[in-house]
């Protein structure tokens, strides 16, 4: 049986579903990340399972036992805001000793537990600040010291690091990851960031309008995704309809399948055919080129119909500047049959 | 440009500055004057006094009378404001976040005294608790009874904006979260953080009550005297006097308005959570609608 047992758990607000029969099993020791839109629920479930919010229907358990119904202070879970949470009146020390003194620890039990939390974060020597004299990616290091310390069953991450400039989030959360595998912590993550989604997590479970639409590996996740919705949602998916493609100079369409996805780095293009045994072939003529680092990304105008192109930039694609007319190649596997979404 | 709004704003500083030296010298001329009065010995034909004395503030202060009602007053006071503070404190808390659509009503019912003038209070008071069942007229109790419902909206106000300013809501689940039961929280976590706000309403409720006078006068007067209704009682005999009085009086309200400014302006360690606001507690919002998002 799953560490994490989520089982059917629908949950509305007045007449708003808000969580329809969600279901989901992890691992224990495993990360995973809800990902999906604004309002699509996610925090409504994280909160369900901390106990903050009381759910409908079904049921949740962790580690076997059933806490659907147990208050916030008896399901040792942690928890880490968005907006941190830190107590203002109390100092960083304070703060990360809070848990434990809840739990009726001795000042002389408390004392080196919350020391090695501030050499695990990396804020020795920060004990007698207050929330109010650190920096954004400081707070949040706290905040996970103050949830860690309890050595939860399972860690809950509400969009951690969306607060903070970009390049705190993506050391901040190596470090996440680092340390959930140093003590092996069972870790709910919460993103609306696909990027983030995919770095981060050991699998993924994509949610829409409170259900999850699909389950996975990144890799799983990103190479095949399940649905146009999900598609639309990682990455820079070209989607299609077989509507949309009718009369277009496409040809080697395949003959099953209305809805159709293909990922903009598995589009060969250049000036003339190649090899087009098998695959989908398509005319068309560059529209525009930007540059993302290492990528050229096309945008290319098929009678219309806009495809993205991702190539390695490199002396080899030089003369495919805006204008040129292009022949893309899309080899059959890559040309993705999914499920079109409402 | 940069000169011309330079000197406009240079212009309008001393217009600032005229105004308000005029309304101060109005305010304050009068205390002035009556400081003056308080010290002096012969004070009828010249501009300024003949002689000083602080002999006034010395049969003041050795005045029986004076002491016990200075001390009724604070009593009154004290007492009114700690009951005010152990009432409403949890129950702006569990309304504001427990029970969000009883604060209209709570709000109207705190706000209600504003909508009656003292004089029409005080003659509907004596009338109903001057026989029994209620027969308090004339004592400390109608007195603590009415400043109760008189510092109500200042209570109110400062401490619904203490809590929101530090965001209760999401406190209080962290702290559960972390294995605290909600009175431990409560004590633990938000008590500490609406202090500065808490501190500021009780010094002002506490000069409101210690200033007011019609209902001390109506509703008590003389059977249990407070130090305003003294003070009335002295205007009639020796001006030196009541003039000392006058000054004591003032100074000691002044002491505590010093104070509220004080509290009211120190920041407190601010909750880091994005919408947080620091700021003066009385500060009046008016969008009282929760927008507390999860
Ligand atoms: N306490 C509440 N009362 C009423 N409606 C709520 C409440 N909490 C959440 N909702 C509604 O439930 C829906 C899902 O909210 P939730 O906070 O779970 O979304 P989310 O996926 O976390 O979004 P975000 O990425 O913006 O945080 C929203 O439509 C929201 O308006
Ligand atoms: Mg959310």
């Amino acid at each position: 049986m799953s560490f994490v047992r989520i089982q059917n758990v629908s949950k509305s607000f007045n007449d708003n579903r808000v969580l329809n029969q969600v279901s989901l099993d992890i691992e224990e020791g495993e990360f995973v990340t809800l990902l999906g839109p604004s309002g699509c629920g996610k925090s409504t479930l994280l909160r369900a399972i901390a106990g903050l919010n009381a759910i409908d229907e079904g049921s949740i358990s962790v580690g076997g036992k059933d806490i659907t119904n147990l208050p916030p202070k008896k399901r040792n879970v942690g928890m880490v805001f968005q907006s941190y949470a830190l107590f203002p009146n109390m100092n960083v020390y304070d703060n990360i000793a809070f848990g434990l003194k809840m739990d009726g620890l001795k000042k002389h039990e408390i004392r080196p537990k919350v020391e090695q939390m501030l050499s695990i974060i990396d804020l020795k020597g920060k004990e007698a600040s207050y929330p109010s004299q650190l920096s954004g990616g400081q707070q949040q290091r706290v905040a996970l010291a103050r949830s860690l310390i309890k050595n939860p069953t399972v860690l809950l991450l509400d969009e951690p690091l969306s607060a903070l400039d970009a390049k705190i989030r993506r050391s901040l959360r190596n470090e996440i990851r680092l340390i959930q595998k140093r003590l092996n912590m069972t870790t709910i993550f919460v993103t609306h960031d696909q990027e983030e989604a995919l770095t981060i997590s050991d699998r993924i479970f994509v949610m829409n309008h409170g259900r999850i639409e699909q389950a996975g590996t990144p890799n799983e996740i990103y190479i095949v995704p399940a649905s146009e919705y999900v598609a639309r949602f990682i990455g820079n998916y070209n989607v299609w309809s077989r509507e949309q493609l009718k009369g277009l100079p496409v040809h080697g369409l395949p003959e099953q399948g209305d809805m159709f996805a293909v990922r903009p780095e598995a589009i060969r293009m250049d000036t003339a055919a190649g090899d087009n045994e098998n695959g989908v072939v398509a005319d068309g003529k560059v529209s525009y080129v930007s540059i993302l680092g290492n990528v050229l990304r096309f945008e290319v105008d098929v009678a219309g119909l806009p495809v993205t192109v991702d190539m390695l930039s490199g002396q080899s694609i030089e003369h495919l500047s805006t204008g040129t007319p292009v022949k893309l190649f899309i080899p059959r596997d890559e040309w993705k049959s999914i499920q079109k979404s409402s | 440009m940069n000169g011309v709004s330079g000197k406009k704003s240079a212009a309008s500083r001393i217009g600032h500055l005229f105004v308000v030296i005029v309304i101060l010298t109005f305010l304050l001329l009068p205390l002035l004057v009556t400081f003056l009065f308080s010290i002096s010995t012969v004070w009828d034909h010249t501009i300024l006094p003949k002689g000083y004395s602080f002999d006034s503030y010395a049969a003041l202060f050795s005045d029986d009378r004076f002491l016990l009602a200075l001390g009724r007053s604070f009593l009154v006071a004290s007492v009114t404001v700690v009951l005010s503070l152990i009432v409403m404190v949890p129950t702006i808390f569990i309304v504001s976040l427990y029970v969000p659509k009883l604060e209209r009503w709570l709000q109207s019912v705190v706000l209600m005294p504003f909508a009656v003038p003292g004089v029409v209070a005080a003659v509907g008071l004596i009338k109903l608790y001057s026989s029994p069942p209620f027969a308090i007229s004339g004592t400390i109790w109608i007195l603590i009874g009415v400043y109760f419902i008189i510092i109500l909206p200042f209570v109110y106000q400062s401490t619904r904006n203490s809590l929101r300013s530090v965001n209760a809501a999401e406190l209080m689940e962290a702290a559960e979260v972390l294995g605290a039961d909600k009175p431990a929280a409560f004590a633990q976590v938000i008590l500490p953080n609406i202090m500065p706000g808490i501190i500021a309403a009780s010094l002002l409720s506490f000069s409101i009550v210690f200033g007011e006078f019609v209902l001390a006068n109506m509703l008590v007067g003389g059977s249990y005297e407070v130090v305003q209704v003294y003070l009335y009682h002295m205007l009639g005999t020796d001006g030196h006097r009541s003039s000392a009085t006058i000054v004591t009086f003032f100074l000691l309200v002044l002491i505590l308005y010093v104070l509220v400014l004080k509290f009211g302006q120190r920041k407190p360690r601010t909750a880091v959570t994005s919408d947080a606001k620091e700021g003066n507690p009385f500060e009046l919002r008016p969008d009282s609608k929760r927008v507390e998002k999860f």
